[in-house]
């Protein structure tokens, strides 16, 4: 598997893309929302609270839960991204809910965990749901989370990658405990948001 | 998205020094022009017929347009970012003060869904348990919750949109903690939405606040949109989703088998009307004994509701007594039978005092009354009178006694003198603060006595508001 290897090849896009879109911050330092979906024990707020507190600022203290935390990345170019990260409820009685959550969602990640046929199954369905209710300009991530359980695989990074492919996502496999891939993860997302015009 | 402040919804904005900084640079002579279009605009808004879309969209471009000429003129051309803020949430506040009773409920809709939620709130909370809604059992705390409860229950303590707000946020705030404390002891991941949310449900239920849902739409509609983002934004859109949550509750949302379910939500409703003895020979009835029985209950159930259950409760509920008319009823019973017979069970009941301990007020005495109080009360007693009398006109009786007094005979715990004590309040209220007659004093009073009347009511609601704001210093998260 290996983070690299799955990752799609456009980190050129960041510095082509800086001038092509419009948002709303200025151009040098965006602010994006972005929602985490996924059934409840893949791991969605552990990925988040790796990012957040793993990153920068080791003092940087969460002292309330993962449900809401914002992070700023730096990124090469000398923009930075302020991420504004929304959890959701995965568990299934709270799924009709969700929509209140993605709207107006810049960026989404979907978590599924990679030992869990099952799991990675709804994270299908939250795919389909984003493509039928989502901005149709959200950047979109599927992510593999648990990658360090690798004995008991059960959904291959291949079928995973062509799933993520067919549907205009990125696809990255990750573990919150080891912190494997997850700066990574965000700071994918972070250059593929599209750029304002400078003013 | 925009909003410097938005994040930090416990921000010094509002903290009563702003708001009284506020209130100083409008008296100021060079603020007259400000004065001038404020009142104008509050004028024009109150002589026009409630229509929510329009409303909230004219009040968020008027507190646009606002700030924009705050930003260029004295009193605050070259303030900071931070005054300009506060002056912006000092606006908002004034003006919605003075637009609350106007915009408030304004609509039948809003009113009716009110009831409804709060009855399907108040039947749900009677058996609704956490692992219905998958809280795990290394998060119960019920004990702590009542703490979160109580935070919400503070929403209608106050009339501006970040006051509101403010007490939806404490609430989660205080559940968060909880949540975070808990994973600690046992060594739980920190706690996510999946921990989260199912709390924030299971204590909305129980704090069941009334007029949650017009609460809610209030926020969304006045509180300035380039505030309400990011960690407020969050949190307001997690108690909407619970609202919608629990507006949508069946068997199979709480796991439960349909008729288990059912069964509970009409012991629920049996339950509050203290008529759990003769429900219990319901089960060994014939179909048709039952429908009557049931019908018979319901009415019972309302008239219980009205007299002494339900102080807070929403108020005239025509859809249910025309559902009621419209059934035979073979043996109506007067409103005095009802209350006699329900008030000889209340007394056999072993645990008297806990069954009134949602209503704070009934043991309460005059002295312990704040002037927050007084709108909360006064709202009450008009719910009540306004369904006791609908109520005694659905079952074609006359009314026996004056609401109050039937009030009094419910609580004969209660010192006799509490209803008259209460009336001053009332009236302490009315001379007290500004709001409560909106359209005369905006045509003939000056601003500058009305501020001086709100300056009066924000020193009363003062202790509460500090206290969250203390408990914001020792415990306010960090984002970086």
């Amino acid at each position: 598997m290996g983070c690299s290897s799955s990752l799609p090849a456009n980190n050129a896009g960041a510095v082509g893309n800086i001038n092509n879109e419009n948002s709303a911050t200025d151009s040098k330092n965006l602010r994006v929302k972005l929602v985490l979906l996924g059934d409840s024990g893949v791991g969605k707020s552990c990925i988040v609270l790796r990012f957040v507190r793993g990153q920068f600022d080791p003092t940087s203290k969460v002292t309330v839960g993962a449900s809401f935390l914002s992070q700023t990345l730096a990124l090469e170019d000398s923009t930075t991204v302020k991420f504004e990260i929304w959890d959701t409820a995965g568990q299934e009685r709270y799924a009709a809910l969700a929509p209140l959550y993605y709207r107006g969602a810049g960026a989404a990640i979907v978590v599924y965990d990679i030992t869990s046929p099952e799991l990675f199954n709804k994270a299908q369905y939250w795919v389909k749901e984003l493509q039928k209710h989502g901005s149709p300009d959200m950047i979109m991530a599927l992510v593999g989370n648990k990658a360090d359980l690798h004995d008991n695989r059960c959904v291959s990074s291949q079928d995973a990658k062509e799933y993520a492919d067919r549907n205009s996502m990125f696809f990255i496999e990750t573990s919150a405990k080891t912190a494997d891939n997850i700066n990574q993860l965000f700071e994918e997302i972070a250059k593929r948001l599209p750029r304002p015009a400078p003013s | 998205m925009e909003g410097g402040g938005g994040g930090d919804a416990f921000g010094s904005a509002t903290a009563p020094l702003a708001w009284h900084d506020f209130l100083e640079r409008m008296r100021q002579p060079s603020a007259a022009e400000f004065v001038k279009s404020i009142k104008s605009f509050i004028v024009t808004f109150s002589n026009r017929a409630p229509d929510p879309e329009h409303d909230s969209v004219a009040v968020q471009e008027f507190l646009e347009n606002m700030e924009g000429a705050f930003r260029a003129h004295t009193p605050w051309a070259g303030s900071s970012e931070e005054e300009l803020e506060s002056a912006g949430e000092g606006l908002e506040k004034y003006v919605m003060t003075k637009l609350f009773n106007r915009v408030f409920a304004s609509v039948p809709e809003d009113v009716k869904s009110d009831e409804e939620l709060f009855e399907k709130m108040s039947l749900l909370q009677k058996f609704i348990q956490p692992e219905n809604l998958d809280i795990k059992p290394e998060y119960e705390n019920e004990t702590s919750w009542l703490l979160a409860q109580k935070e919400l229950q503070k929403i209608n303590m106050y009339k501006a949109p970040r006051d509101k707000l403010a007490c939806i946020l404490n609430c989660c705030k205080v559940i968060n903690n909880l949540l975070l404390n808990a994973s600690i002891v046992s060594n739980e991941n920190p706690p996510g939405a999946d921990e989260f949310l199912p709390v924030l449900i299971y204590v909305t239920i129980k704090a069941n606040p009334p007029q949650l849902h017009s609460n809610l739409l209030y926020i969304q509609r006045y509180r300035r949109q380039s505030r309400l983002v990011s960690e407020a934004q969050y949190f307001f859109t997690n108690i909407l989703s619970a609202e919608s949550f629990i507006w949508n509750i069946d068997a199979e949302s709480l796991s439960m088998d349909e008729r288990d379910f059912q069964k509970k939500m009409d012991l629920a409703r049996e339950h509050l009307l203290g008529l759990s003895a003769s429900s219990e020979n319901q089960d060994n009835q014939t179909n048709l004994d039952v429908r009557e029985q049931k019908s018979q209950a319901n009415q019972n159930s309302d008239v219980n509701l009205s007299s002494k259950d339900n102080l807070h409760g929403p108020g005239l509920d025509i859809r249910r007594d025309s559902d009621v008319s419209d059934k035979p009823v073979e043996r109506v019973q007067s409103i005095s039978d009802l209350e006699k017979k329900g008030a000889a069970e209340l007394l056999k009941e072993d645990d008297l005092y806990k069954k009134f301990q949602d209503y704070p007020f009934l043991f309460g005495r005059a002295g312990d009354l704040t002037v927050a109080d007084v709108e909360h009360l006064l709202n009450s007693y008009k719910q009540l009178v306004l369904k006791y009398a609908a109520l005694s006109q659905g079952m074609s009786v006359n009314l026996e006694t004056p609401p109050v007094q039937s009030m009094q005979t419910v609580s004969d715990l209660v010192e006799s003198e509490e209803p008259k004590n209460v009336k001053n309040a009332v009236n302490i209220n009315e001379s007290s603060e500004g709001s409560s007659k909106t359209y005369d004093d905006i045509k003939h009073g000056t601003l500058n006595s009305e501020v001086d009347n709100m300056t009066t009511q924000q020193t009363a609601v003062d202790p509460s508001y500090q206290k969250a704001q203390q408990d914001e210093a020792t415990d306010q998260p960090e984002h970086a």
